[in-house]
């Protein structure tokens, strides 16, 4: 068994040491076509945390004081239950808000440290009737002049165009990566097919002397699925510089204060270079396993 | 060991390799195939290593009926037939000893086994003093004593061998051949094909004549013609 499993190991790196060229510009387009996944997963992923709060038509939300009185809560609620102005809410207690908050700073322990779920605001996301911008800003400006509403913030149109920006940036780039997705499952098997042909005879004496289909077809499996790894692998650096330089530009952007949330914390980052290392060796598997079937007969 | 039943088997445009062939050859032979070029010698011996299916009639190999068996089970068909050539088909770049251990390697045999069996078996064809050498550094005798060794390394029951001797002069052919007689005498059953005339008649083993792909002739202890 081990030495089966060096004689797999041995070929694949011989094979790929052959290659050398070609092996280079499959790897180099698996990392290329897998930075830009990786990227446009970041984006949207930095461009949804920092407007979580205002999705699902939800234009103001209506902060309360985290001392608000019950009898000040329940006059706000009852405007929010009969005006007609008011299409739905939901209520977000101190806990959901503290939560939250956790989940947007999570790459900031001291931050998260600083404060407790009792200093919260608790508040209302509000989905009003109209949402057209003038008649939202009439309504919010009401429910900022009520006794226990600490602050109203509104879905500016900044929000809307930067999330549409986001929105259209991570397509173009997932458009772009899928179609380089596909040139890299292309080179792969042209790469394993030339590794095959460089091993005809080899390969012919193999099934004559009783080598199982399978025991021929690992090696250049491995090779393929090696490809995907490591241009994966490469592409993980990329998507750390994109995490670093790229969010951050609109991190620290004083436009919009409200991006300071385009914040994508590290874990997702390390989640996402599972996923790229996933998507690399599958892409990898199917190129090789392609040429394996479709040139070998075997 | 070997037993074909009216086998036939017809190539693209009408051309018929082997017609209505029957014979049966026991274990520890030693079976000549003559007959022009043409006659179906190579698709006999390519049958039995399920090279080529037979569109009708039925073969068994070892006990196992080689038409109906599934492709996956072909590889260990094959361990069990050891295949030499006109041409030797070794690897170029691997040493007399890596040709060798490359047939047993990748059938998976373990290390400890090839270290063993390898030395013996260079021993047995007469290169053990050659083992490090490149298959161009070798003369062509001494290239199809390596091809001899890496088909009987895995001591198969079957040595299946197309016209060994096609590229070797007089004198290697009989070393050659005093080698395949060895290897036979340990109990392996072989098959060859050829058209060498006095090998044939020297041997006087048993001879099986085909003609554009007809079973001619089978005589034991024949001569070519």
């Amino acid at each position: 068994m081990l030495s089966r499993l060096w004689y797999y190991v041995r070929e694949t790196f011989v094979s790929l040491w052959r290659n050398l060229s070609l092996t280079v510009a499959a790897i180099l387009t698996v990392a290329i076509s897998l930075s830009l996944v990786g990227a446009s997963l970041l984006i949207r992923e930095g461009a949804d945390r920092a407007t979580a709060q205002f999705q699902e038509g939800v234009e103001f939300i209506v902060f309360m004081r985290a001392d608000a009185s019950a009898d000040q809560d329940g006059a706000i609620r009852d405007v929010l239950d009969n005006s007609p102005a008011i299409l739905g809410y939901t209520y977000v207690d101190k806990a959901a808000a503290y939560t939250e908050f956790q989940e947007l700073f999570s790459d900031k322990p001291e931050l998260v440290e600083s404060v407790t779920a009792e200093v919260m605001p608790p508040s209302y996301r509000i989905v009003p009737a109209n949402p057209d911008s003038g008649n939202v800003a009439e309504i919010a400006r009401q429910f900022g002049e009520q006794p226990g509403v600490k602050e109203v913030a509104t879905a500016t149109d900044a929000i809307r165009q930067i999330e549409d920006f986001s929105n259209r940036v991570s397509q173009a780039l997932l458009v772009a990566a899928v179609v380089l997705v596909g040139v890299s499952a292309l080179l792969i098997l042209n790469t394993v097919f030339t590794a095959i042909g460089a091993r005809r005879q080899e390969i012919e004496v193999m099934k004559l002397v009783g080598a199982t289909n399978w025991f021929i077809r690992i090696p250049f499996m491995l090779e393929g699925t090696i490809h995907g790894l490591i241009g994966a692998a490469l592409a993980v650096p990329a998507l750390f510089v994109v995490d670093d330089q790229v969010l951050a530009y609109f991190q620290e952007s004083d436009a919009v204060p409200l991006f300071r949330g385009f914040a994508v914390p590290e874990g997702f980052v390390w989640d996402t270079s599972i996923w790229l290392l996933a998507i690399g060796g599958v892409v990898g598997m199917i190129g090789s396993a392609v040429a394996v079937t479709r040139y070998m007969d075997v | 060991m070997i037993r074909l039943e009216s086998v036939s088997k017809v190539y693209k445009g009408d051309v018929v390799a082997l017609k209505n062939a029957s014979a049966e050859i026991q274990r520890g032979e030693f079976v000549f195939l003559v007959g022009p070029s043409g006659s179906g010698k190579s698709t006999f011996i390519r049958l039995l290593n399920r090279e080529e299916v037979a569109d009708e009639g039925r073969l068994t190999v070892a006990g196992k009926d080689v038409g109906e068996m599934s492709s996956w089970r072909v590889p260990y068909l094959r361990r069990q037939i050891g295949y030499i050539f006109q041409d030797y088909k070794l690897l170029p770049k691997k040493t007399v000893y890596e040709n060798v251990a490359f047939g047993l390697e990748v059938i998976g045999r373990p290390r400890q086994v090839i270290r063993t069996q390898v030395p013996a078996i260079l021993e047995l064809v007469g290169l053990s003093r050659k083992a490090d050498r490149l298959p161009d550094e070798l003369s062509g005798g001494e290239q199809q004593r390596v091809s001899i060794a890496r088909a009987f390394v895995n001591r198969p029951l079957i040595l299946l061998a197309d016209e060994p001797t096609g590229n070797l002069d007089p004198a290697t052919s009989v070393g050659i051949m005093r080698l395949l007689d060895r290897i036979n005498r340990s109990g392996t059953t072989v098959v060859m094909a050829t058209h060498d005339r006095s090998i044939v008649d020297t041997m006087r083993r048993r001879v099986i004549e085909l003609d554009r792909g007809v079973i001619r002739r089978d005589e034991s202890q024949g001569v070519y013609e």
